[in-house]
């Protein structure tokens, strides 16, 4: 439960189920993606807003928001609103959840799958606006939708690849991810060795220790 | 605490009815004659009072209540039918949903109301008083009732009731007005009550008494925590209250031990 008052909340969370069954509607391959994952509950604690709240995927690959839920949450997540944030736009969200600071309980495979359902949700504008606008100005709309958010995705992929390549060649501020993977794993592998040897070295002060007191 | 708080230990006999005071024998009929009045037009009055805001009560109140599928659920004063229509999706073929009301104008609307939107096979409509629940009991899983408890003439003997019927680990929702929490808010509040809503009940329902009546009856409406200690002496236990819109309205919840 939340500090906020459950009618403000419910209004805000009546808002966002419509907009998010709207859309899904409009998005054929999420609306079958999601129907196969009816019946999971996920449960979201934004800490930085002192917020609990669970989606429900429920038959007819709907989404219920519910401000109160007693039923255990396939999945339970906690985290600041900028690590939902970063999950939510990740491409390899498996990564983000473990790198981030977000606390999971329960399955995370529900929870990668539902944002990658999510992230690749396409909306078809074209059929709403037809029905209201006309087939003529619609799809004029439509199109001109279509081409707006295929530059902005454009812009936003192109700005991520640029800035890190900056980063890592031009500014050699961050070390290319394999670089690094690689330093993790001659990390890992010296703190295997040091393990042994202090394991062998306590082995041989023991017997030492035994052999004096014979 | 008004006197209907202490149900028929009261001496003189009378009971509140808004702010006039009436036999308690005569109040049933009383309230009956009201929702007689405002019963075809009595959602549409709740969306222009509340602005809408009664949906957002309700929601709240039906995710409290963690209704599942297969479970029985009593939707005491439940008028229009609102509730029952959501409830009767939730718990599905498997469970059941009565409708109960005291007054049989409400109950047609309701009726016709889940007919037209399909909400029906689970649903039982009865009509009856809730200080005489005619259940079984240990028979219910849940019980809310919405805006309808401070029309009841004795609510501890509806509390009791209710308790009747409820299986154990079974809950209890009253939703209803309540006090707000901060000063400024009660007065705009009272403002609205008694200035803007009798005048809206005139234009829209043609019936500004029935509308003042429910402002009034709302004032002597027991607040947050002597409803609280009414469901507790009732025998309800782990009982907690929500306040909404700064308490113009709050959900109070108890169980069945």
């Amino acid at each position: 439960m939340t500090r906020h008052d459950p009618a403000l909340l419910s209004a805000a969370l009546l808002g966002a189920e419509r907009a998010l069954n709207q859309a899904i509607l409009l998005a054929p391959t999420s609306h079958r993606e999601l129907e196969a994952l009816s019946g999971t509950l996920l449960g979201i604690e934004v800490t930085s807003l002192e917020l609990t709240l669970y989606v429900e995927l429920v038959p007819g690959a709907e989404v219920r928001l519910l401000n109160h839920c007693e039923e255990k949450p396939t999945a339970f997540v906690r985290g600041s609103i900028e690590d939902f944030t970063a999950l939510i736009a990740s491409d390899d969200p498996a990564a983000t959840l473990i790198n981030s600071g977000i606390e999971l309980q329960g399955s995370s495979a529900s929870l990668i799958h539902l944002q990658q359902v999510i992230a690749g949700m396409d909306i078809d504008w074209e059929a709403p606006l037809v029905e209201r606008l006309g087939d003529v100005m619609g799809h004029q709309i439509a199109e001109a939708l279509r081409s707006v958010f295929s530059w902005s995705e454009g812009a936003r992929k192109s700005l991520k690849r640029q800035l890190s390549e900056y980063l890592l060649e031009e500014g050699r501020l961050t070390p290319p991810k394999l670089e690094l993977e690689h330093f993790f794993e001659g990390v890992q592998t010296l703190s295997m060795q040091v393990e042994r040897a202090q394991a062998k070295v306590e082995r041989l002060m023991a017997k030492a220790a035994s052999r004096r007191t014979q | 605490m008004n006197d209907d708080a202490v149900g028929s230990n009261n001496p003189d006999d009378s009971t509140d009815f808004g702010f006039s005071r009436v036999d308690r024998t005569a109040k049933a009929s009383m309230v009956r004659e009201v929702f007689d009045s405002v019963a075809s037009r009595y959602d549409l009055m709740n969306d222009l009072m509340s602005g809408g805001i009664h949906r957002l009560w309700k929601r709240f109140t039906i995710e409290l209540s963690a209704a599942r599928a297969g479970q029985t659920i009593l939707d005491i004063a439940g008028g229009t039918g609102d509730l029952a229509a959501k409830f009767s999706r939730l718990v599905g073929p498997d469970g059941r949903v009565i409708l109960a009301d005291i007054n049989a104008a409400m109950l047609e609307v309701g009726r016709d109301r889940l007919i037209d939107k399909g909400a029906t096979g689970n649903i039982d409509i009865v009509q009856a008083d809730a200080q005489a629940l005619p259940f079984e009991d240990d028979s219910i899983d849940c019980i809310t009732i919405a805006f309808g408890l401070r029309n009841v003439t004795d609510k501890a003997t509806a509390l009791r009731s209710m308790l009747r019927v409820l299986r154990p680990g079974g809950r209890l929702l009253v939703l209803e007005f309540s006090k707000p929490t901060s000063p400024l808010l009660a007065k705009i509040y009272d403002q609205y009550s008694f200035q803007v809503l009798p005048v809206m009940g005139k234009l829209i329902a043609q019936d500004s008494d029935s509308y003042r009546y429910l402002a009034e009856s709302i004032r002597k409406h027991p607040d947050q925590d002597t409803l609280l200690g009414l469901m507790e002496e009732a025998g309800f236990v782990n009982g907690s209250y929500h306040n909404m819109t700064g308490g113009i309205v709050a959900v109070h919840r108890g169980f069945k031990a």
